[in-house]
Order: C-alpha cells, then sequence, then structure tokens
C-alpha cells in the first residue's frame, strides 16, 4: 500500500487540462501557413518536391488530406514563404476546408447538426478500424486514452464492438484485404452512426497513392462526416476536432 | 567456394555472388545453418525474373553475413525444402512461393503469408484443425476488440488450453516492396517511416544506410550519434508502451498509468528534436534533417532524468507484485532451443537466452564507437519479456543520456550520391523489436531493381504461435503484448 502511494504521488497531476490551450513544441508541424507575397516569377519548387503532390500553384495551395507533414515545401521554397505552425487545430467536417491557401488563418469544423449534437453529444462510443494503418494513427488514437490526455472524461471513448458504437473510426488506406471487412463492421453499426477518418492514408492514401492494394470504395459510397489530418495527427487534433464539432 | 562474405551494410557487387545449381545451393545453406549461421533474406535478385535466388545468412560470432545463390537455369522453379531440417527457414520458403510461385518441394507446411485461403497461386488452404471430443475453435479477427491493427487467429483448443494458434495475416498489405522500387528518394524516407509507424526511426534507419552505401555516402559522428540517440528514445518509448500494455492486460492499472505517463515524455522528447512524437522527418540521406542544440538538449535530458528516475521505482513496484508475477511466469514459454531452431530475434529472443542483438553483433553507426551491453534472460516467458524490457530502458536510457553529454561537433548532413549500377547491400538494425533487414538491390543503370524488406515480426510472430501450446486461452492478451508484434511491418 504504501509503495502504491509512493507511485500514485510521482505520478503527480499529469492531465492536460485545458485541451484547447495546451501548447506544442516549437518544431510540431500543424497547420501550415502561406504567406500572401507573390512567388518568384516561374517558382514551382515546393509543388515539384511534395512527395504526394499536395501543393498546387498560381496561387500556392496545400492540401493538407494530402500532406504528410515531411516539410520539404517549407525547405524548398526560395522565399520562405511556406511556414508549419505548432497550431493542431486541423480537422475539418468537409474535404474541402483542408486545403490551405494564403488566406487561411485557422481550420476548425463546423458544429454538427443539432441532430447529432443531440444524439453524440453527450456520449460517444466509437469502433476504430485499422486498414492498412501503419499503426502510427493507431498509437496516437490509444494515447487519447492515457492520463495524459483522458479523452474519457469528455465522454468520448472507443469501444470492442461496433454493436456497442455510434460510429466509426478509420485508419490507413484501406488495403483490399481489409475493405470487406470495414464494411461488415461499419453495417454493424445501428442507425444513425458517424464515420471519421484520421490520418493521411485514410483521407487521401498519402505516401501510398500508387499502391495497387487498396480498394477505397467504401469511401466513394458514404458520407464522410469528419476528417482529422496529420501524419499521424496529435491527439490533440483529435480531442479538438471532436470537441469543436460536437460543440463541447 | 560458393559463399562470399559481407559486413553489415556493405555493399558488394550483385556479380560477385555466385549461383550454383540447387543441389550445391542446397549442401552451401545446409551446411551454414548446421554451423548455427541464420536466414536473413531469401529472394530472387531481379523480382520481374525470379528465376535465380539469393540467401543471406547471419553468423553473429564473426560478425559476417554469408551470401549465397542458386540458378535454377532454365528448370523448374523449386528446390527441396529446408524447414525440416532447419524450421527457421519455414517461413521465408512460405513467402518465396506466395510471391513467386518458387516450390519448396516436401515443405512440412506451406501456408499463407499475406493472402488469405490461399497457398501458390491458386491451390485452396485451410487452417490446420484439430478433430476430436471436447476439441473446440476459436476465431478472433481481423478486427480485434481494441484500437490494434488486424489480422485472424485460430485457436485450436481442449478446454481452456491452447492446443494449436494458427496466425492468418497479410491484412495490411499495402505493396510496400513495389512501392520502393517507383518512388523517388524524397519518397522513399517517408515510406520508409510507415512500414511499421511504431519504428519508423528503425526502418528509416535501415533504409537511409542501405541507400547511403550504394551511393558511398560518409556520415560525421555527429550525425550518427543523433540518429542512435533518436532510435534508443524510440526504444525505450516502445519498451515503456509495452509495459503499461502488458501491466494493464493483468488490470493493474496504476504501472499501466504510469508507464503511459513516461511514455509520453519519452516520445515528447523525439517532438523536441525533430516535431514528431515518432522521429519522422527526422532521417534524410547523409545524416538528419534537425540538430540538437543546448536547449533541446536540456529539455531532452529532464525528461530522461523524469523517467529514469520514475522507471525505476515503478518497476520495482509492478515487479514485486505477487499478483502480477504469478500471471507472468512461466506463462508463454518458448525454450532456448525452440527460440534458436524457429530463428527468433530482438527482444524475444534474448528473453528466451539468445545473444541476438544487432547492435553488438554487428555493430553500426554510433554503437561502432559507443557499445551497449547484451542483455539477456533465460526464462522465456511473459516474466523475461516484461522483465527484458525493463532493463533494457535502464541500460538505454544510460547510453543515451552519456551521447548526449559528449555529442561530437560536426556537420549533421553530408552531401548526396547515386547509388552504384549492379549492387547490393544488406542493411540490418536492431529496432526495438528486433533484427531488421532491407536487402537492396540495383540494375545496371543504378536504379533500384530489388527492395526486399524483413522485420523482426516476420521471425516473431511464429514464436508466439508457440508460445501459445498448452497455455490458458485467456492468457492470449498478455502473451500477444508479451511480444508485441507489428502487423504492418510484416504485411508490408
Ligand atoms: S510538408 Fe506536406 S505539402 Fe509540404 S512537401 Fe511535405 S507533404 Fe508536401
Ligand atoms: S497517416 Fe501516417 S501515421 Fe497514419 S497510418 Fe498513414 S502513414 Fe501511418
Amino acid at each position: 500500500m504504501k509503495d502504491a502511494i509512493k507511485i500514485r504521488i510521482l505520478q503527480g497531476d499529469p492531465v492536460i487540462h485545458d485541451v484547447k490551450n495546451a501548447s506544442l513544441p516549437k518544431l510540431f508541424r500543424g497547420l501550415p501557413v502561406i504567406e500572401d507575397k507573390p512567388c518568384l516569377t516561374g517558382c514551382t519548387s515546393c509543388a515539384e518536391i511534395c512527395p504526394t503532390n499536395a501543393i498546387k500553384l498560381n496561387p500556392v495551395s496545400i492540401d493538407i488530406g494530402l500532406c504528410v507533414f515531411c516539410p520539404l515545401c517549407e525547405e524548398a521554397c526560395p522565399e520562405k514563404l511556406i511556414h508549419f505552425t505548432n497550431d493542431y487545430n486541423t480537422a475539418s467536417e468537409v474535404r474541402e476546408k483542408l486545403i490551405v491557401t494564403n488566406k487561411t488563418k485557422s481550420i476548425t469544423p463546423e458544429k454538427a447538426s443539432e441532430k447529432i449534437r443531440n444524439y453524440f453529444g453527450r456520449s460517444l462510443k466509437l469502433r476504430q478500424i485499422s486498414a492498412g494503418g501503419c499503426n502510427g494513427c493507431e498509437l496516437e488514437l490509444n494515447a487519447l486514452g492515457n492520463v495524459n490526455f483522458d479523452m474519457g472524461r469528455y465522454g468520448i471513448e472507443f469501444v470492442a464492438s461496433p454493436r456497442h458504437a455510434d460510429g466509426i473510426v478509420i485508419t490507413g488506406p484501406i488495403t483490399e484485404n481489409m475493405s470487406k471487412a470495414v464494411e461488415i463492421c461499419f453495417d454493424a453499426v445501428p442507425n444513425p452512426k458517424i464515420i471519421i477518418l484520421v490520418g493521411t492514408c485514410a483521407i487521401s492514401c498519402g505516401i501510398f497513392k500508387n499502391s495497387t492494394k487498396l480498394q477505397r470504395k467504401f469511401l466513394n459510397e458514404n458520407k464522410i462526416d469528419l476528417f482529422i489530418p496529420g501524419c499521424p495527427p496529435h491527439p490533440l487534433t483529435f480531442i479538438n476536432g471532436l470537441l469543436d464539432w460536437l460543440d463541447k | 567456394m560458393k559463399l562470399i562474405e559481407v559486413q553489415n551494410n556493405q555493399m558488394f557487387k550483385i556479380d560477385d555472388i555466385r549461383f550454383t545449381g540447387k543441389e550445391e545451393f542446397r549442401d552451401t545453406i545446409a551446411e551454414l545453418m548446421l554451423n548455427g549461421s541464420r536466414l536473413i533474406s531469401l529472394t530472387p535478385v531481379d523480382p520481374d525474373n525470379p528465376k535465380k535466388i539469393f540467401a543471406a545468412l547471419t553468423d553473429k560470432n564473426f560478425s559476417v553475413i554469408y551470401l549465397s545463390g542458386c540458378d535454377f537455369n532454365g528448370s523448374a522453379l523449386e528446390y527441396e525444402s529446408f524447414a525440416n531440417d532447419f524450421p527457421q527457414t519455414n517461413y521465408f520458403e512460405c513467402e518465396l512461393a506466395e510471391n513467386y510461385g518458387i516450390m519448396p518441394l516436401n515443405h512440412p507446411w506451406l501456408r499463407p503469408v499475406r493472402k488469405q485461403n490461399v497457398i501458390m497461386g491458386n491451390i485452396p488452404y485451410h487452417f490446420f484443425q484439430l478433430k476430436g471430443e471436447e476439441v473446440h475453435e476459436v476465431a478472433v479477427g481481423p478486427i480485434h476488440a481494441g484500437v490494434i491493427e488486424p489480422g485472424h487467429f485460430r485457436f485450436q483448443c481442449h478446454g481452456e488450453l491452447v492446443y494449436n494458434l494458427e496466425i492468418n495475416l497479410g491484412y495490411q498489405h499495402r505493396g510496400v516492396e513495389k512501392l520502393f522500387l517507383q518512388l523517388n528518394s524524397d519518397q522513399r524516407i517517408i515510406l520508409s517511416e510507415s512500414i511499421a509507424g511504431d519504428t519508423a526511426l528503425g526502418h528509416a534507419f535501415a533504409h537511409c544506410h542501405a541507400i547511403e552505401s550504394l551511393s558511398n555516402i560518409q556520415l560525421s559522428l555527429r550525425a550518427k550519434v543523433i540518429r542512435t540517440v533518436a532510435a534508443e528514445i524510440e526504444r525505450v518509448a516502445m519498451h515503456l508502451s509495452g509495459l503499461g500494455g502488458i501491466a494493464n492486460d493483468v488490470g493493474f492499472a496504476l504501472p499501466s498509468a504510469s508507464y503511459g505517463r513516461l511514455r509520453t515524455l519519452a516520445i515528447n522528447s523525439l517532438a523536441l528534436i525533430c516535431g514528431s512524437r515518432f522521429g519522422r522527418g527526422l532521417f534524410v540521406y547523409g545524416g538528419v534533417r534537425y540538430d540538437i542544440d543546448n536547449e533541446i538538449k536540456n529539455s531532452v535530458m529532464e525528461n530522461l532524468n523524469t523517467i529514469l528516475n520514475d522507471v525505476r521505482q515503478v518497476n520495482d513496484y509492478m515487479f514485486s507484485s505477487v499478483g502480477a508475477l504469478s500471471r507472468f511466469e512461466e506463462t508463454g514459454i518458448v525454450s532456448k532451443d525452440l527460440a534458436q531452431s524457429i530463428g527468433l530475434v530482438g527482444l524475444a529472443a534474448r528473453s528466451s537466452g539468445l545473444e541476438e542483438d544487432v547492435r553488438i553483433n554487428f555493430p553500426y553507426s554510433a554503437y561502432r564507437y559507443n557499445p551497449v551491453s547484451m542483455i539477456t534472460l533465460s526464462t522465456g516467458d511473459v516474466f523475461a519479456r516484461a522483465r527484458l524490457r525493463a532493463l533494457e530502458i535502464d541500460e538505454t536510457l544510460r547510453f543515451i543520456i552519456e551521447q548526449l553529454e559528449n555529442l561530437p561537433e560536426g556537420e549533421i548532413k553530408a552531401g548526396s550520391g547515386k547509388t552504384v549500377p549492379g549492387s547490393a547491400v544488406i542493411s540490418m538494425i536492431e529496432g526495438w523489436r528486433g533484427e531488421i533487414v532491407h536487402s537492396v538491390f540495383t540494375d545496371s543503370e543504378g536504379k533500384l531493381m530489388n527492395y526486399k524488406i524483413k522485420d523482426p515480426s516476420f521471425n516473431n510472430w511464429y514464436g508466439l504461435s508457440l508460445a501459445l501450446r498448452e497455455t490458458g486461452i485467456s492468457d492470449f492478451p498478455l502473451c500477444n503484448k508479451s511480444f508485441d508484434l507489428s502487423y504492418a511491418g510484416h504485411d508490408l
């Protein structure tokens, strides 16, 4: 008992109490900002070097649904117009909002419909499906349950059975071999239900774009409710995305 | 002499490999294995034209890698299986059969590696099944209860005891090896970080070594030290995560929560160094992208010292709990002989008493100058695999702190180079799970022609199967966690 108390005291108070205002290390690559200045004439450096073709030119835009936060473009730009900030608020309810331009100052998801907030606002149980995820996204989702992030305090939790879930969270680019399991699992979730895509792989395949072993039919046939970009997304991106979406 | 010898990360010419007929190949490989060598790579040289295969075996006592080749010379793509005499080759042969239709004759148990229900392209495969009274079957997966990767487990049980566990993977297969041949160099490093996201640094390390050797790039000592420091922080983080999971699986909440908190400090240290909690973006060809300045060093040191102090007390607490020990001890045993014969690697092998650690047996990068100690235990049970993590965290933290205190001066990135045509390299790294091997071959223009990856999980999944024999099925989650193997790394 004495030992247990000693360990408990060591533990201190590790909880991040204010998840909306926690700060991340300087080097953390979250929301990119693109300065509102003209590019060098004819320069295509950033778009050429981007490993996932996330960048469009004239004017420069970065699709953070494709981006793997590597940060080659930041290094390549001769005018230093691209800069990754440590702002972890990047979740969005629509795919288009993930395209960052020189006008983008922040990204937050629009509040979900009243119906969804009524259903899930107080308690949201999610079934996670790893469908080709490298275990990076999975580790960050697991971290949501640790003593630092403690997502359960907001009534959001991962559950074992799809029957107990209000929706699914997909990580990974959806491999051919997992495509059927994804469908069966989603079918087993009672209505109404939501779909959240976590990580660049799930949103756009990311670095696996050219793979011939993927089967993403499921995503075309179903409406996606929330996109959480990152490779992998920081736990704070996930929590804040959901809290904003559910207006909590 | 049918063999050539190379060292870890030493480039060699493909033309220097002696390709012999099947009989000679068989004798050469069998003799090596009789003398204690272990197979680490079995692949065609050119995947588009698999009529020549290549084998690499290690001899840890002499720190050498033996290379040998077999030319089918127009004859049928088949050879006499080694697996009846040397179980360690079993799964390698299954993989070769599945990927290239090269048939191991008289193989004891040809089974799918990344496919479901089919071998050799079109032969239906059925799970091994027991018959008899009171025998029952339990099927789990691909989707499991927690937030983890997918895989299918088939248990044949007699009452509570597991007779046989068959593990069928491949659900994570993304075609990584093929992608390596298509992508440009910037993309390849990112791909290497996504082979297994929990070992992003381990695989990036192996990938960069392979390419650097093939293009004659020399690194500064400072770059090497930063790389090994980061890779060792990954080890600490994942060992803490493993211990937390093990504590959780026996319902021991306090240590589980404590290990979780300490792991956060470890991965946050990686974020201080390079922005990513998993070390993504740190490795570039020729060195590292980010330097460690004094401010970062001090913050990282502070985190590491907290871990060092706290983890010892948490370990003492967990490993003196009679309740926890009774679950750990004599659960899921893999004996030393068994571990040796099936070719277990890394953490699991060391827990069974085998001296398997690439950092020591085939030293690379900064470990050549600043060695780490080999830690082994002998019982091969859950206890050993848990305890070994605790001991390695201590040793690893010592190593990291020493390195950070004595960071050598120098550039962090060397210039680039071109990959030499007609060459190959075997790159071995000790990831936190164990031995990672990247075998890379270039064509006559210097382009990558074959990229073969072996994650330690490829060796060790079979160890988990055998650990479950005669073990209560309710101990499966605990045994599984004690191995903590990668699905993505296996499935590629
Ligand atoms: S940081 Fe994102 S946008 Fe920039 S080069 Fe890398 S993947 Fe492309
Ligand atoms: S988005 Fe990145 S971390 Fe997540 S599964 Fe894909 S490669 Fe892994």
